[in-house]
């Protein structure tokens, strides 16, 4: 038992949010509750199964343990698309932090038509990233597309833009980051706004160099912002199917293949339910292992 | 960090805001342009409407005349799923961040539930997406609208949750509690008092919600081919039926991009946290 003194604390705390004892909590929270247990816990479940079977005509056929993963992680498509996963992931989220970082940077000051481009931010962020595919299939367009036009403007070369691996996969890159790095931009704004100003006064009277500042007063009162940027974003990118789909068709050859799209060719056009899911496990487990990384230090901020 | 900035760095900041804002610009714009020009412009590289080419409505008359079931089935689709989605995300998540902001929770702790509908963002689409297709078949729910909104209610559940919870915490609790002693019921303290003071929350999380589901493409284009198609698939099919008829292709683009970033610049304040999913207060 605790001492009494305690005992009345925690009562009057209970009762002040009138927490444990109302039946009507379930009420409130059980909608949510109930639709993700069928509408994401059991899909995973069926997808674990699946990934466990032989299927035919997407009819289940019988238990095979672990050969589809086996068939999956000895395949070259599922490497080739896992390493233009982590590529897309890698650069993807270090051009987007860091382009965001600078923009944020240049626009922390007082200054003129910034809720203009604040209000412009946004808009990319809010746009299909299957429609920002095909905006920038226009702009990447190789014969005729601004991009080259102008190159071959200025004396270069035109570059081929969407029928080379290499540069395909600079184009879907491009249309992330662009699409991304408002999100980046907004966040880390917001961050820096809320430093308060006393702090770079006393950095002043210290007579700090700019860059010192950065590193020893902003840089350690935004981290949480980056964090949750640098989490938000990684867990997007490994997501990517749209851009890549629209933009390049996962071309040329295997190219921009991610693995999502492994996923959709192995499971709805090669219909071998099988393998699809168990690329999508693999990618789940992957994902799952590299936000664990941060999840911890993000966690706390949603802590009451 | 307000000091004295020499003027060459006034002129270099310039310059960088002016490269970032055409770098934003450029896509939106060159689609627009391309919009107005006639076939032979749209190859050429010319900016300027009037001065460097002629415009012309011809590509927006034909694409709405001659295409326009296509298109407005499209447009019409995404609305309805985009609104309904909305509407029952908002439903559920002011009920679950009611639920997690007001009444403390035992067996599993609040933080947990909350961690657990967020983390279903965390989640790759692509790792359900095949059980959801099963199940749809099963149901006859394939190429349905109800379908489609099954689906993206489960992808913005954690996004109206955590908005509302955030909003109904900063709500004093005392203004309801005289009306609980005055003999309301939770529900009714919840629909008279609270609702209408988190009415800003409410509108943010609904369009976003709203913006998501239109934008939705993975699911939609596996469930739906024909009767249900939303704009997002309407404008993947293009490039099959249209080939490179950039003129076209860049209306329909266009006509898709509109609604949900036109909604998303009137909640400018709330873009931040509701993104952070409260992590970061704008």
């Amino acid at each position: 038992m605790p001492p009494p003194e305690l005992q009345c604390e925690v009562m009057s705390k209970l009762s002040k949010t009138r927490s444990s004892q109302e039946h009507s909590r379930f009420f409130f929270i059980g909608p949510a509750v109930l639709w993700l247990l069928v509408f994401t816990i059991f899909p995973l479940l069926y997808s674990l199964y699946l990934s466990l079977h032989s299927s035919r005509f997407l009819r289940v056929t019988g238990f095979v343990g672990l050969k589809n993963y086996h068939l999956v992680l000895t395949d070259y498509r599922f490497w080739q698309g896992f390493r233009v996963t982590l590529l897309f992931v890698l650069a993807g989220v270090a051009l987007t932090v860091i382009l965001g970082l600078l923009l944020a940077l240049l626009f922390n000051h007082p200054m003129r038509g910034i809720k203009v481009f604040r209000t412009l931010a946004t808009v990319p962020l809010f746009t299909a990233p299957v429609a920002i595919g095909y905006l920038c299939m226009i702009i990447f367009y190789e014969e005729g597309g601004p991009i080259n036009n102008f190159l071959l403007a200025i004396g270069l070369d035109k570059v081929n833009w969407l029928s080379e691996p290499v540069w395909a996969k600079v184009a879907v890159v491009f249309a992330d980051t662009w699409q991304w790095t408002p999100f980046a931009f907004l966040v880390l704004l917001a961050a820096l706004q809320a430093v308060p100003n006393e702090l770079y006064e006393a950095a002043a009277l210290d007579a700090t160099s700019s860059w010192q500042e950065f590193v020893y007063i902003t840089l350690p009162m935004i981290r949480p912002a980056l964090t949750t940027v640098i989490l938000l974003r990684t867990v997007e990118a490994f997501k990517i199917f749209d851009i890549p789909f629209s933009l390049t068709n996962g071309g040329p050859g295997l190219a921009t293949r991610t693995l999502t799209f492994n996923v959709y060719t192995a499971g709805l056009r090669d219909q071998n339910l099988g393998e699809a899911t168990a690329i999508a496990f693999i990618l789940l487990v992957v994902m799952l292992a590299v936000t664990f990384v941060f999840f911890r230090g993000y966690r706390s901020q949603y802590d009451e | 960090m307000y000091r004295r900035v020499p003027r060459w760095k006034r002129i270099l900041i310039g310059l960088a805001i002016g490269a970032a804002t055409i770098w934003l610009v450029f896509p939106f714009y060159w689609a627009v342009i391309t919009s107005l020009k006639v076939p032979a412009d749209v190859f050429r590289l010319s900016f300027i409407p009037f001065v460097q080419f002629e415009p012309t409505l011809q590509n927006w008359s034909t694409e709405i005349t001659q295409r326009g079931r296509e298109v407005f089935g499209g447009l019409s689709t995404s609305l309805i799923v985009a609104v309904s989605t909305a509407l029952l995300a908002l439903t559920i998540g002011t009920l679950a961040g009611y639920g997690l902001a007001r009444f403390r929770y035992q067996r599993w702790k609040n933080k947990d539930i909350a961690m657990w509908i967020l983390s279903q963002r965390f989640l790759p689409p692509a790792a359900t997406v095949i059980p959801f297709f099963l199940m749809m078949r099963r149901f006859g729910l394939v190429d349905t609208r109800l379908g489609l909104i099954l689906v993206n209610v489960t992808f913005t559940i954690p996004f109206t949750v955590m908005i509302l919870r955030d909003a109904f915490r900063e709500l004093p609790v005392e203004l309801e509690e005289s009306a609980l002693v005055d003999g309301c019921s939770r529900l009714q303290a919840l629909l008279r008092i609270d609702l209408p003071l988190v009415a800003p929350a409410l509108v943010s999380a609904g369009i976003i919600s709203f913006a998501f589901a239109w934008n939705e493409f993975l699911f939609a284009f596996i469930l739906t081919y024909s009767k249900a198609t939303p704009m997002t698939v309407v404008i993947a099919g293009t490039s099959d039926t249209q080939g490179i008829q950039f003129w076209y292709v860049s209306t329909r683009m266009l006509m898709a991009i509109l609604p949900p970033t036109i909604l998303a610049m009137t909640i400018q304040r709330y873009v931040v946290r509701g993104l952070t999913f409260g992590a970061v207060k704008g």
